[in-house]
């Protein structure tokens, strides 16, 4: 994939596979990358749900985004709430997708939990939704460590493909 | 059904704190009452403004709207425990309703729908010990629990009756509850309970679930096996034949001439095979009058403890249940419930989710 300008929107698994392979910098120096708040905040010891932990640096991580971690609000959540309400989100993924439905630019967001990649593809983004093996090439970072197989562009297309078919036949 | 969850809350709100339809479709600014009345049963879309509206004007969180994973006023529990104070209990239904809550949500979107009707015995207070424990006979046989009733027990409950059964962790103190929802019905055991304890626990909460309309269970009862409470003298008559049915009891031969050491090695064995506690074996022997009440009064409770073995059983059987993980695993699959929210409403690691599936033989998804 050719290398994107814009914003790109990542998730807390994200951010923390990215850290668990070494890539942070490369991904925060390749690409403007921006969160919200609560994805920072899951990143730190205590929120991770990860086993074991590993030490994120909250410092490090906000001074590296393209734009102060955002925050929602309750009227930005209740948007989100009634377009998906069968679709059950994680605190800082929902805060994710709350914040970029205010969004007109031109973002794409990496995050590759299948709920989320769901309601994305609900609502149209199909082509926004990006793996993190594709940013990390097209930066021009080769990993030493294997991705975990959700972060891979191959896991990304199959199971696009098969929300998709799975929402157009939850579509009336 | 997700649409109709807002709706339904606003109006379990608006209920609870007294106003008509027309007092708060005044305060929404709605032309008249007919619009929140659309809301509330679910024919018409909430807008995201309306929801902000309800927040403000009902003074609730927008969760309580919109999270599926909470039980609103629709759960009933009535739990068995000992000295647990009532808001460590309150604290801990909240959690334990997350977990019926998500099920009873995700179930139906996967495919696995709950029981159209539900099964009922019946009984009433005013039944004497004796129908509960014929009840409990005929639900053992009828259901052919077999030689050892206890071991099959779940599985009926859970394929027969559509009772969601779980195994979970639970406070001290804590034995297990019964849940009942408009739709469903869930039986909770503390799985660290010894094996005897948790199979007496289930077959008693059993007949909560299947009297509670004509019997509703109090909130919070002693775990007991020798209850003063008529209810649930009559939940332990039954969960005792159940159990211990007349028919599998008579194959371990004759007790009345059994006294001293003789006897309670023969409690501990038989409770051992039969997987219930052998005080419990005891008084279901002196309730059929298989053994004389003297002596079963002679036997010290000490020496019946934990079936006569020392410490207590240290393999319990895997959190939650297999239906339950399956339903789980199949929401995560469709991608209707994100791992993060898996793994927090279960309350494990992402890691320790795939240990969690695979240990009812689920397939873990990719993402995990």
């Amino acid at each position: 994939m050719a290398r994107h300008r814009g914003p790109v929107l990542v998730d807390t698994n994200a951010i923390l596979e990215c850290w668990r392979i070494g890539a942070w910098r490369a991904l925060t120096g390749g690409y403007a990358v921006e969160t919200v708040e609560d994805c920072v905040t899951e990143t730190q010891t205590g929120f991770q749900r990860r086993r074991p932990e590993r030490q994120v640096d909250a410092a490090v991580l906000r001074a590296s985004l393209a734009a102060p971690a955002h925050t929602v609000t309750d009227a930005e959540l209740a948007e989100l709430a009634v377009q998906a309400p069968d679709i059950a989100l994680d605190v800082g993924e929902r805060s994710l997708w709350a914040h970029v439905l205010t969004r007109a630019d031109a973002w794409i967001l990496c995050g590759p939990d299948k709920a989320s990649l769901r309601f994305g593809v609900r609502l149209g983004f199909r082509e926004r939704l990006v793996a993190l093996e594709g940013l990390l090439g097209a930066a021009g970072y080769r990993s030493k460590s294997a991705l975990k197989p959700a972060y891979t562009t191959k896991w990304l297309n199959a199971t696009l493909g098969e929300l998709v078919l799975s929402e157009g036949r939850a579509q009336p | 059904m997700a649409t109709q969850l807002i709706g339904a809350r606003i109006k379990a709100l608006r209920e609870e704190r007294g106003l008509s339809q027309e007092e708060l479709a005044r305060q929404f600014g709605f032309k008249d009452r007919q619009i929140l009345s659309a809301i509330e049963t679910g024919e018409r879309r909430v807008s995201a403004e309306e929801l902000i509206l309800a927040v403000q004007k009902l003074g609730a969180s927008l969760d309580y709207f919109t999270d599926p994973f909470i039980l609103v006023g629709e759960g009933k529990f009535s739990w068995r425990q000992t000295n647990v104070g009532p808001q460590r209990l309150s604290a801990y239904e909240r959690n334990a309703g997350r977990w019926i809550a998500a099920f009873r949500r995700i179930a139906p979107q996967v495919g696995r729908e709950t029981p159209l009707l539900r099964r009922a015995l019946g009984l009433t207070r005013h039944h004497r010990f004796e129908d509960a424990a014929g009840a409990g006979e005929r639900l053992a046989a009828e259901f052919e629990l077999g030689d050892i009733p206890a071991r099959s027990l779940a599985a009926v409950m859970e394929r027969h009756f559509g009772v969601l059964v779980l195994m979970v962790e639970a406070l001290e103190g804590i034995s297990g509850a019964a849940c009942r929802l408009p739709e469903l019905d869930a039986v909770l055991i503390n799985r660290h309970e010894v094996a005897g304890r948790r199979h007496f626990d289930l077959a008693h909460e059993l007949f909560h679930i299947l009297t509670w309309d004509a019997m509703p269970p109090d909130h919070v009862e002693e775990a007991s096996e020798t209850s003063k409470n008529r209810v649930e003298q009559l939940a332990n008559s039954f969960a005792s034949a159940v159990l211990m049915p007349t028919a599998v009891l008579d194959g371990y031969g004759d007790w009345s001439a059994l006294r001293g050491n003789d006897l309670v090695a023969k409690l501990n064995a038989t409770a051992d095979q039969l997987d219930v506690t052998a005080s419990a074996l005891k008084w279901r022997l002196v309730g059929l009058g298989r053994l004389p009440l003297a002596a079963a009064r002679e036997v010290r409770d000490a020496a019946l403890r934990n079936n006569g073995h020392e410490g207590s059983e240290t393999n319990p059987p895997p959190l939650f249940s297999e239906p339950f993980i399956e339903v789980i695993a199949l929401g995560l699959k469709e991608g209707l419930i994100s791992a993060r929210r898996t793994a927090g409403l279960l309350d494990v690691s992402l890691d320790d989710l795939s240990e969690l599936f695979r240990s009812h033989g689920v397939e873990a998804p990719d993402e995990l």
